[in-house]
């Protein structure tokens, strides 16, 4: 055992490890708060002085990208999530409680969905959507949001059913309670480890999303936080420290939303992992 | 599996004091299961038989009358070299970002599977890439790699005249590429795995090192097959967004150096779908590419789960 004999080599071999792999991170944080000019000259050192410059130009940019695409990211991520976490954990607890064939054979449909890349259904997918009238529009983005990644909360919900006690939601049912009243009263306030990762999950990968919000909003009508980091690519092409801003600035967000659930996400991603 | 939660004691609990049916409704139907099955639906299955069909004919944007022409699409395909060059670019990238996240992964969980702040602080150092959105993490990667960027200021310093183009030389690109997006997945295997190690009993370990097991022995005999299931789900999750990649190539390469060097084929279908305008024609290559995906998927997990059973 390593370990033991030498109790220090554990701690300096993860160490190593962790600060090599932290490297790019580094570079992108550091930038933000250095001049622009000594951002091409020295990547790799501190900023000296550090200034705040690179925040102030993107916070008051006068085509006032950050704030809008910011805008639309927060408006089309939660109300995504608020959706998703409804529909999926009803639906979870369906098809999860009532084994008909039928319930199954949905149950198979949404597991293959968890797999199918969105690069294939997309060219129809704006058939649909402009058929609704909702191409371009933020509604249209939320609505297709939902359907692409129920699979994966409706998967997460049924799972973590399994250990919920049929019996709570009989006694509820002799109580007098609807279905509705059950589900929402008792159920779901059971499910928060399970509702804490769905959240967590969809919001990063729906913050962070890139092609849908670039083929389903488009440019025209606005951006998306990284849809407009991307849109901004040319625009900073010379100014490296206002690029590594923006992009600070639109990763805050989500990386303080993800902090704050994180207990509760390990939790989730463990108890899945382990359940399996 | 489940018994304990799905067992009914018989006659325990009859429906005599409720008036509800035990089986569900029509109403139940609606509006627990319907909306979430309506909106899959529509946005998801649909679109897949309608790739299907637009497969089958030669619609594009600038052709006033589309129609049925069979298979022909698909006969192209195989006779279209950005189409060929697409699967190899992404068979390439697939198996470095399926084998590399999980090795190193291994590795990272195994030395972080202790207790303590330290290895509690790293294991939140590898994960925060999996919360930062590709478009960022290639940006960041585009200026680290860069002809004058700081791994060739380094290498530079350390006396190499002419350090490789890594993201300019059409033979190292999509290597490059691929370790972008292996950096960015590790911290995902790393938790997958360190969850399995928490399920690896220590008396095993304790009773193989009682009968002169060393450490590798130990490892590969012990625990190695108690991850099983981590590795299933790293595997399966690996190969599926290795499928999926698309943000890097557009952000990092945009295809390029060269011709498609670095072009997958989630790339080809959207330049194909979107910027030519040739709905038929991608379409048809993301049948092919749905069809690889299902294909691999389902040939893997079995092949994995197999693995498992044996425990």
């Amino acid at each position: 055992m390593t370990g033991s004999r030498l109790p220090w080599v554990r701690p300096l071999v993860a160490l190593v490890i962790g600060a090599v792999f932290f490297i790019p991170l580094y570079i992108a944080l550091i930038n933000v708060f250095k001049a622009s000019g000594q951002v091409a000259r020295d990547t790799m050192s501190l900023p000296a002085p550090p200034t705040l410059d690179n925040l102030v130009r993107v916070l008051t940019d006068p085509d006032s990208l950050f704030w809008s695409s910011l805008r639309t990211s927060v408006v089309v991520t939660s109300l995504s999530i608020v959706i998703l976490t409804v529909l999926s954990a009803m639906l979870g607890h369906y098809l999860a409680r009532h084994g008909q064939w039928w319930s199954r054979a949905v149950m198979v449909l949404l597991l293959c969905g968890l797999m199918i890349p969105p690069q294939v259904i997309l060219i129809p997918v704006t058939q649909v959507l402009k058929s609704l009238g909702l191409m371009s529009t933020l509604q249209g983005l939320v609505l297709f949001n939902v359907g692409y990644y129920v699979p994966f909360g409706v998967f997460v919900f049924s799972g973590f059913m399994k250990g919920i006690p049929r019996e709570l939601e009989e006694a509820a049912a002799i109580d007098g309670a609807t279905r509705w009243q059950t589900f929402w009263r008792v159920v779901f306030p059971l499910l928060r480890p399970a509702t804490a990762s769905v959240l967590i999950f969809l919001g990063v990968w729906i913050w962070n999303d890139f092609l849908n919000p670039l083929i389903i909003y488009g440019p025209r009508e606005g951006t998306t936080i990284m849809t407009g980091v991307y849109k901004s690519l040319g625009q900073y092409a010379a100014d490296f420290g206002g690029m590594f801003a923006l992009m600070f600035l639109a990763t805050l967000p989500i990386l303080v939303f993800y902090l704050l659930l994180q207990k509760q996400f390990v939790k989730g991603l463990t108890g899945g992992a382990t359940k399996g | 599996m489940a018994v304990s939660t799905t067992h009914r004691r018989p006659g325990a609990l009859t429906r005599r004091g409720s008036r509800r049916p035990v089986r569900p409704g029509l109403w139940h139907f609606l509006t627990f299961a319907a909306p979430g099955t309506l909106v899959y639906t529509c946005l998801v299955l649909l679109p897949i038989a309608m790739s299907v069909g637009y497969s089958l004919t030669n619609q594009a944007l600038l052709r006033p009358n589309t129609r049925f022409v069979g298979l022909r699409n698909y006969a192209l395909l195989f006779k279209d070299d950005t189409f060929l060059s697409s699967l190899r670019v992404t068979t390439i990238l697939s198996l470095i970002v399926v084998i590399v996240p999980n090795v190193l992964g291994v590795a990272i969980a195994v030395v972080l599977d202790r207790r303590g702040w330290l290895y509690n602080a790293l294991r939140s150092v590898f994960f925060t890439p999996m919360v930062i959105s590709s478009v960022v993490i290639s940006v960041i990667w585009t200026r680290v790699l860069a002809d004058d960027g700081p791994v060739n200021q380094g290498l530079r310093a350390l006396g190499v005249s002419e350090p490789p183009g890594w993201l300019s030389d059409p033979d190292i690109a999509l290597y490059s590429l691929s370790s972008i997006v292996c950096w960015q997945m590790l911290g995902f295997c790393v938790v997958v795995y360190l969850a399995g190690l928490q399920g690896v009993p220590q008396e095993l370990a304790e009773a193989a090192a009682i009968d002169g097991a060393g450490p590798l022995r130990r490892f590969w005999k012990v625990t190695w097959p108690l991850l099983a299931p981590a590795l299933t789900i790293n595997t399966v999750v690996l190969l599926i967004s290795a499928f999926k990649i698309f943000d890097h190539v557009k952000v990092i390469t945009n295809g390029g150096p060269g011709t498609g060097t670095t072009a997958s084929v989630a790339f080809v279908v959207l330049q194909e779908g979107f910027v030519e305008n040739r709905t038929g024609y991608a379409s048809a290559e993301a049948v092919v590419m749905l069809v690889i995906i299902a294909l691999l998927s389902v040939v893997t997990l079995r092949i994995l789960q197999r693995r498992e059973v044996q425990l």
